[in-house]
């Protein structure tokens, strides 16, 4: 473990956030600076906590899959799918196949258009707009596909429990299709910029690397996890919905870098694209839908698993056979990564925080969750050793 | 190693048409599926309430004039409604559709955002029955 | 009437209002350019205009911990040093009205007081990115400004003066030095697009690091008095090259054609780039572009002396 150096009070710190243009959602980072040279890096998360996971204990099952549909604006397909897919196990409901297919289709078109709009967001970070605006406008390809398909922009509202609510028709194929043919061209394109453009690898290559070892050790996970060689991915280790039959195949790079991070997202499009040409050609026949889905459902308690665009998404659901869950548990991607960050930043440059911090397609508002610590302990830095002995402190004083 | 990998975007821009919408002045046509505006059909509903229940931002009230002739009248609050379509999925009866009007939903007073759907006859009943309850005007 | 033309030529052309409102013109076609270049459709035409007036109608907020004569006096200066600049150049493509042999260090020195105040008034704020800012702004300062003269003053010895004027009225009759020196022409376009602080040489102000960068703590008339001096810069700084490299200023309608041209080139440069960090920025002046003007000049001193 990196040892992070505890701060003395004449540093000076710079603060980014909780309102800063570089973050798009509040968070508060506070680097100390050399100069130009990060030598110590804290972060407070938790402006946007929004209770959600409370809240979920009060609504019923149907209810939910809207509330959970709502944790993150850009993944909301992921989100209700893995919910769906955890209770839909719980139920012991087996979802038709045609439906699986079409929420993988969906679930394919939003990492498409995540990834679009990440790769604009870091290339708005490094100071180039002009990719930026490029970028986006072309995302709004596949904006108005998912708008066509599913009835929204955002929340697209595709599952229920126990199927989708919608059919793909064969115009809307069409439609896909060719919307897709003139992403992947441009997407051809992006790489190209992102691995030959001199001065945008000035501002990407060899920085923020993360050697394989750190990544596993941080925990890092998704992408970001697989450009520094680490293989790992929910759709091929455990595949969900219709990706058994429809496999992936991983993106891994071992740089480690930026650039390699772009490099991951852009080919990851690429795999996109034919997975979602494949299923538009072999759409399985079937329902949408299974006839009855319980208003009840039985207790127990399951975890699900699903790869959204930033990394691996993890619920547990807990019932106890009524018409709400007992416990809804959520770990999004974002959390996993933002501790690369810190120990990143150290010994970079403050102009390539932003970059780095950007790097792990960072998400505020789903990884935010309160914690509260009651008791005399005081504030400060924890040590995993304190912070771990804590947990078992707590969890015996419960039971 | 290059220099200005965009130059073929850039130029090609100095040609084309801005892809900006003048959005006020120019409207794109909504998508048919698009999840609108809600409708309701008052023959087909049983009262049974699944909408209500299953919807997750509250919108839907679904009240009873007269519980043996089947009769109800809806209050549909579209500034509460998330557009999700789930009542649509709820009801067994098809009661409910989603349109495609109605996505611009702005405006300095929320009473127009709550609409009140029935037969004629059952409207009238209602008014009358919860006229002191202060209720908006039922539209449509 | 001696008196009179001094002051119209202060206050209103070629110095004063007329710098300022043709600043805020060239800043429009800045913009308008870059974001057709970028598929948009760019702000309308009084864009910075309403800007400017919007800046100029708010309230001042002085921090608490500055001085407050220093705070408010700073843009002034700088605007009144990018003004006095004006009076030396040919501006509009007429006579410059005021003209003395070496004015050409006077002016490049006078547009530097615009870099100089706004470090200074983010150094001595105690804001963090203000200061951040400022440091850059001012290592960038000591990056470009010694190419950017450098580069100026290639032409200025081939026509064997230092007056602007001269070297205007010599550019004129003779090949464009954009020709005969094309080192210096490249260096001086980029060196300008350093001390406006355009991208990619825009980390003094990178608001995805250091938000507004050394101007974030000014919200109202300060800040649209630096904005206005940034216009008025960008202006002479056109001028500049224009004259000295791309055949002189003889009338409007040629400064017109001329200025645009090169502000067109401008916007597509930055429409290509990349922010470099300052630390890139200055490692790429001291190695290239010092260097380059550098031989550029020994070979003008060789051919002199042949
Ligand atoms: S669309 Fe969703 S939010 Fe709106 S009324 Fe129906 S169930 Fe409720
Ligand atoms: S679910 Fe359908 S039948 Fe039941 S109350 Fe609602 S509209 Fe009526």
């Amino acid at each position: 473990m990196t040892t992070i150096p505890m701060p003395t009070k004449e540093k000076f710190i710079v603060p980014i956030g909780p309102q800063h243009p570089a973050l798009k959602e509040p968070g508060h980072f506070e680097f100390a600076v050399d100069g130009e040279i990060v030598t110590d890096a804290t972060v407070r998360l938790g402006y946007v906590h929004r209770g959600i996971e409370k809240a979920a204990e009060a609504r019923n099952w149907t209810q939910n899959l809207y509330l959970v549909e709502r944790i993150c604006g850009i993944c909301s397909h992921i989100h209700a799918l893995t919910y769906s897919l955890g209770v839909e196990k719980l139920a012991e409901v087996e979802v038709p196949r045609r439906a699986q297919a079409i929420r993988v289709l969906v679930a394919e078109l939003e990492r498409v258009h995540s990834h679009l709009l990440w790769f604009g967001v870091a290339a708005h970070e490094a100071g180039f707009d002009t990719l930026f605006m490029y970028s986006w406008r072309d995302r709004e390809t596949i904006m108005d596909i998912l708008e066509a398909l599913t009835g929204n922009r955002v929340n697209y509202s595709a599952n229920v429990l126990g199927g989708v609510k919608f059919d793909v028709s064969p115009e809307q194929c069409k439609v896909i299709l060719t919307g897709i043919d003139f992403l992947e061209e441009r997407t051809r394109h992006y790489l190209n910029v992102a691995t030959s453009d001199s001065m945008f690898l000035q501002r990407t290559r060899g920085i923020g690397i993360t050697r394989l070892r750190d990544a596993q050790r941080l925990g890092i996970v998704g992408p970001t996890a697989r450009a520094s060689g680490v293989i790992r991915d929910v759709r091929v280790d455990a595949p969900y919905a219709a990706y058994d039959e429809f496999p992936v195949q991983m993106v891994v790079e071992t740089a480690g870098d930026l650039e390699a991070r772009f490099v991951v997202r852009l080919k990851e499009l690429f795999e996109s694209f034919r997975l979602i040409r494949e299923i538009l050609a072999n759409l399985p026949a079937g329902d949408l839908q299974v006839k009855r889905f319980p208003r009840k459902i039985k207790a127990g308690e399951v975890i699900s698993r699903v790869e959204a665009p930033r990394g691996e998404v993890f619920y547990y659901i807990r019932s106890t056979g009524g018409e709400q869950p007992d416990r809804l548990k959520v770990r999004t991607p974002t959390l996993c990564n933002m501790a690369s960050v810190l120990s990143l930043s150290i010994g970079h440059h403050l102009a390539d925080v932003p970059m780095l911090l950007v790097g792990i397609d960072p998400c505020f508002s789903c990884n935010d969750r309160g914690v509260t610590i009651s008791g005399n302990e005081g504030n400060g830095r924890w040590t995993w050793e304190r912070l771990r002995q804590f947990g078992i402190d707590y969890y015996a004083r419960k039971v | 190693m290059k220099i200005a990998t965009m130059l073929g975007d850039v130029w090609q821009s100095i040609w084309q048409r801005p892809i900006t919408q003048k959005y006020p002045f120019e409207r794109l046509e909504a998508p048919v599926r698009l999840r609108g505006k809600l409708h309701w059909n008052p023959e087909k509903c049983t009262g049974c309430a699944l909408c209500n229940k299953d919807c997750p931002a509250n919108a839907i009230e679904i009240i009873t004039v007269d519980k043996k002739e089947k009769r109800f009248v809806m209050k549909y609050h579209m500034d509460r409604c998330t557009y999700c379509a789930q009542c649509v999925e709820s009801c067994r009866f098809s009661c409910i559709e989603m349109s495609d009007e109605e996505w611009e939903l702005a405006a300095t007073d929320k009473t127009p955002f709550t609409v009140t759907y029935g037969t004629e006859n059952d409207l009238r009943e209602f008014m009358a029955k919860f006229a002191d309850a202060n209720i908006t005007t039922p539209a449509s | 009437m001696e008196g009179v033309l001094s002051i119209t030529s202060l206050l209103f052309f070629p110095g004063g209002l007329f710098v300022v409102l043709l600043g805020l013109f060239y800043e429009w076609i800045d913009r308008k350019i870059i974001a057709r270049l970028q598929n948009r459709i760019g702000p309308r035409w009084f864009q910075p205009f309403a800007d400017t007036l919007k800046l100029l109608a708010k309230e001042e907020v002085v921090p608490t911990g500055v001085n407050p004569v220093l705070f408010i006096g700073l843009p002034l200066v700088a605007l009144a040093g990018a003004l006095t600049a004006a009076l030396y150049v040919p501006m509009a493509g007429i006579r410059p009205s005021f003209s003395f042999p070496g004015d050409l260090i006077v002016t490049v020195y006078m547009l530097s007081l615009l870099t100089l105040c706004t470090g200074l008034a983010g150094a001595h704020t105690p804001d963090r990115f203000s200061l951040i800012g400022a440091t850059r702004g001012l290592t960038q300062l000591f990056a470009y400004e010694a190419p950017f003269l450098l580069a100026l003053l290639g032409p200025a010895m081939i026509a064997g003066s230092w007056q602007i004027h001269d070297i205007n009225q010599y550019a004129q009759t003779h090949l464009w030095f954009m020709l005969t020196q094309p080192i210096g022409f490249i260096v001086a376009l980029i060196g300008l697009m350093g001390k406006l602080e355009l991208p990619p040489f825009d980390s003094p102000e990178a608001e995805t690091e250091i938000v507004a960068g050394a101007l974030t703590e000014y919200s109202g008339r300060g800040l649209a008095i630096f904005h206005l001096g940034k216009g008025v810069e960008l202006v002479i700084g056109l001028t500049l090259i224009t004259a000295f490299y791309m055949g002189g200023l003889g009338n409007p309608i040629y400064f017109l054609l001329k200025t645009v041209g090169v502000l067109m080139v401008l916007a597509g440069l930055q429409s290509l780039m990349t922010r470099l960090r300052i630390d890139q920025t200055v490692g790429m002046w001291w190695r290239y572009g010092a260097v380059l003007v550098l031989a550029q000049w020994l070979v003008l001193y060789v051919l002199q002396l042949v």
